[in-house]
């Protein structure tokens, strides 16, 4: 069991399964959504993904067709990204993660869009656009 | 003059000062605000700072007593933290700015804190918790 929560901690979930697939996204969107350098993300199977509370205070924001970005009304936190054509998924912000997810980031995506203020540094393997990353454990 | 804007673009802000300051902070608390790694911040003078538009759309959640941070309710971007014990510098996290600030996060804080998913790599100096 995997559990989750916002900063205010309203909106709490939990994730049965294991999550896979984790990478750290420098694409503009992702910038901007989370106010940060980077958002990093791993997939988890939608039926293994379960809101314990506060479900009605999960807003969500269109941010290009078919993708779709939640987040706390109340306190703001980042949660979800989600793809309207593949509703099997679930993409969770490691960020709002209690428990340690498991899976580790295996590569940075979008990196052509990376903040100027920022440098990746490290070894794992950069994209200049998306790229399917396939998590082996 | 520095500007940055929402995701949905419905909240703009200018700079008209400098930054200063900026930092990386593994806290808890800025890791879930933010649904990131790590917050990127800097400081910026109250009087620098000033919305061009979308003030009415920005919600507050006060996260400690006195602090207050700022988000876009439409796309729940984060865009400002407020401090009610010090009124005349705002916190601002960097991932919002359209432009270059020209300066670059220098240490990480509050690295006793960090995720378990993440690994600093970089060599910046790391502080178990704030450095005095």
């Amino acid at each position: 069991m995997i559990r989750g929560s916002c900063l205010c901690q309203a909106v709490r979930f939990e994730i049965v399964g294991k999550l896979s697939a984790a990478s750290h996204c420098h694409c503009s969107m992702c910038r901007k959504a989370h106010g940060a350098a980077f958002g990093t993300y791993a997939a988890a199977k939608a039926e293994d993904f379960r809101v314990v509370s506060g479900e009605d205070l999960i807003m969500r924001y269109r941010s290009s067709p078919g993708i779709v970005r939640t987040f706390c009304a109340r306190c703001g936190s980042t949660l979800q990204w989600l793809r309207e054509s593949k509703p099997e998924i679930v993409d969770i912000a490691l960020g709002v993660l209690d428990d340690d997810p498991g899976v580790r980031p295996a590569a940075h995506i979008y990196v052509g869009s990376k903040a100027p203020w920022y440098e990746i540094t490290g070894g794992l393997p950069r994209h200049e656009a998306g790229a399917v990353t396939q998590q082996g454990n | 003059m520095l500007s940055g804007s929402c995701l949905c673009g419905g909240v703009r802000y200018e700079i008209a000062g400098r930054l200063t300051g900026a930092l990386n902070c593994h806290c808890s608390m800025c890791r879930k605000a933010h649904g990131a790694a790590f917050r990127s911040r800097a400081r910026v003078r109250a009087a620098d700072f000033r919305w061009v538009r979308g003030e009415e759309l920005l919600a507050w959640y006060e996260s400690s007593p006195g602090t207050h941070r700022g988000f876009c309710r439409v796309c729940g971007s984060k865009l400002l933290s407020r401090f009610d014990r010090g009124p005349s510098a705002y916190g601002l996290p960097l991932g919002a700015l359209d432009g270059d600030p020209g300066v670059k996060p220098a240490l990480h804080v509050f690295v006793a804190h960090k995720a378990p998913w993440f690994q600093i790599s970089d060599r910046l100096p790391q502080h178990a918790e704030l450095p005095r």
